[in-house]
């Protein structure tokens, strides 16, 4: 349906894409991620020509879009695009928003397209909002009018980019939901993300970039599982592990809770796993407490999604001696909670450092 | 963490909301000290808005109920449940103070 080869974007002397080469079969659902910057959005942007390549081909069933003879509209038609910050029209209301095109660039007829759209706001669960306009309604409920409003074109693919970035946490669901329902009725789709569990779950395909390439390509599973490469690696380990470094007594507990909270939440971990982890940090970090004047502790927290387990390394500098250690502690108080947290504790001295991994009980 | 307190007939009640933690302990522990350095030695504390213990928390507890003991006084804790009844019972304190499922209970069992 999309084969692009060796497309290229440049803004000046900034290389944005390299060197992109990708065929994208009909009824795919292919999922971009990777770090801010990498050209995921530009790469959606120029598949749709909102942005011109600056070399390379794409080929949409056959026909080269970059072409000057090219129909550049009647490609927009086919391949419609959903936007970060929605792009709705203020001045109209909803349904407005979803028949103006329909009426204008297809030549419907009014009545029909308001039958059409409103039973694709329906179906986005928003039937009844046609009458409202875009700012009466909260985030969620604008993409969802955002994605009825590509709908209403009748595309055959649709490009995604990061549809929930802009949304609150609590409406991020009802969007993938619409999304979901999507990928199940057979429609092609390239969606920029960063909700790694919902490309592992709707996903035929994950194309990890960075360098301006596609850095590494696999099913959801080889990707998120088994990545081969070095980056692709590195970013996969970076989202299910969370790093902090204490260097002083006086450490701001409350914002590493933050922090910690926050990992919690892109893991989705139960409430209560949440809790004892905040626990047994702060446990941890009170019988540490006494050495961080001349001590450096590096804690990191990974979760492993395939064994359900949560690790916790701390690494601190200092002479060989395990913090845990009974005999070294003013009373127990601290260390039997840290006992009822976890499954194991492990003591190990390497390369000059004291390291304790701990294993923390499933919620 | 906030601190309330409420003068009853036979106890005051403090009740603590929020997270009882390495942070708010010394403010929890220097509260009842000034309490009972004004001549009140029988509390009821209401743990029913308390999210949060850890054993900072519990050490203050222990450390205020020791000092009431020396001077004669009471200290019963009401509403203790859900994961701050757990650490109370994981670490053993769920044995060593007195418990009371409201706070009405335990001003009942003030003598």
């Amino acid at each position: 349906m999309i084969r692009v080869e060796h497309l290229s974007k440049k803004y000046g002397d900034l290389t944005v894409l390299k060197d992109i080469t990708i065929e994208i079969k009909k009824g795919e659902v292919i999922s971009i991620i990777g770090p801010s910057g990498t050209g995921k959005s530009t790469f959606l942007r120029c598949l749709n020509l909102l942005d011109q390549p600056s070399g390379g081909s794409i080929h949409i069933d056959g026909i080269d879009i970059l072409q000057p003879k090219a129909d550049v509209p009647k490609i927009r038609q086919k391949m419609n695009m959903v936007f970060q910050s929605f792009n709705l029209f203020s001045h109209l209301s909803v349904l407005e928003n979803l028949t103006i095109a329909p009426i204008k660039l297809r030549g419907m007829s009014r009545q029909n397209a308001e039958l059409k759209s409103l039973e694709l706001l329906r179906m986005v669960g928003l039937g009844e909002k046609a009458d409202s306009y875009p700012d009466e309604l909260s985030g969620g409920q604008k993409q969802r009018v955002a994605i009825a409003r590509c709908l209403a074109m009748e595309p055959e693919i649709i490009l995604f980019d990061e549809p929930t970035s802009a949304l609150d946490p609590t409406m991020v669901s009802e969007v993938l939901s619409v999304i979901r329902r999507l990928t199940k009725e057979g429609m092609t789709m390239v969606i920029v993300t960063h909700e790694m569990d919902f490309a592992r779950d709707v996903s035929n395909r994950v194309l990890y970039m960075d360098e301006g390439l596609i850095y590494e390509e696999g099913t959801p599973q080889q990707i998120f599982e088994n990545p081969q490469r070095e980056k692709t690696r590195a970013f996969i380990n970076r989202i299910r592990s969370f790093n902090y470094l204490i260097n002083s007594p006086d450490y701001d507990l409350y914002a590493m809770n933050a922090e910690i909270e926050a990992f919690c939440e892109k893991q989705i971990l139960p409430r209560k796993t949440r809790h004892n982890l905040l626990l047994l940090v702060e446990e941890l970090l009170q019988i540490y407490h006494p050495l961080l004047d001349r001590t450096l502790l590096d804690m990191t927290l990974s979760y492993s999604e395939r064994k359900e387990s949560l690790e916790l390394v701390l690494e601190s500098t200092g002479e060989a001696v395990n913090p845990l250690d009974k005999n070294l502690l003013p009373d127990e108080l601290g260390l039997t909670i840290i006992n009822s947290l976890v499954e194991a504790i492990d003591y190990q001295r390497v390369d000059n450092r004291n390291r304790l991994t701990l294993t923390v009980k499933k919620g | 963490m906030e601190i309330q307190t409420k003068k009853e007939s036979n106890a005051t009640v403090v009740t603590i909301t929020g997270r009882l933690d390495a942070v708010t302990a010394p403010e929890y522990e220097k509260k009842l000290n000034e309490l009972i350095d004004d001549e009140n030695i029988c509390f009821v504390v209401d743990f029913a808005e308390l999210d949060y213990i850890s054993s900072a928390g519990l050490r203050v507890l222990l450390a205020t109920a020791k000092r009431l003991k020396g001077k004669g006084g009471q200290i019963r804790f009401a509403n203790v449940k859900g994961t701050v009844k757990e650490v109370f019972d994981i670490s053993g304190f769920g044995s060593i103070f007195q418990m009371d499922d409201t706070v009405a209970d335990a001003l009942a069992k003030i003598g």
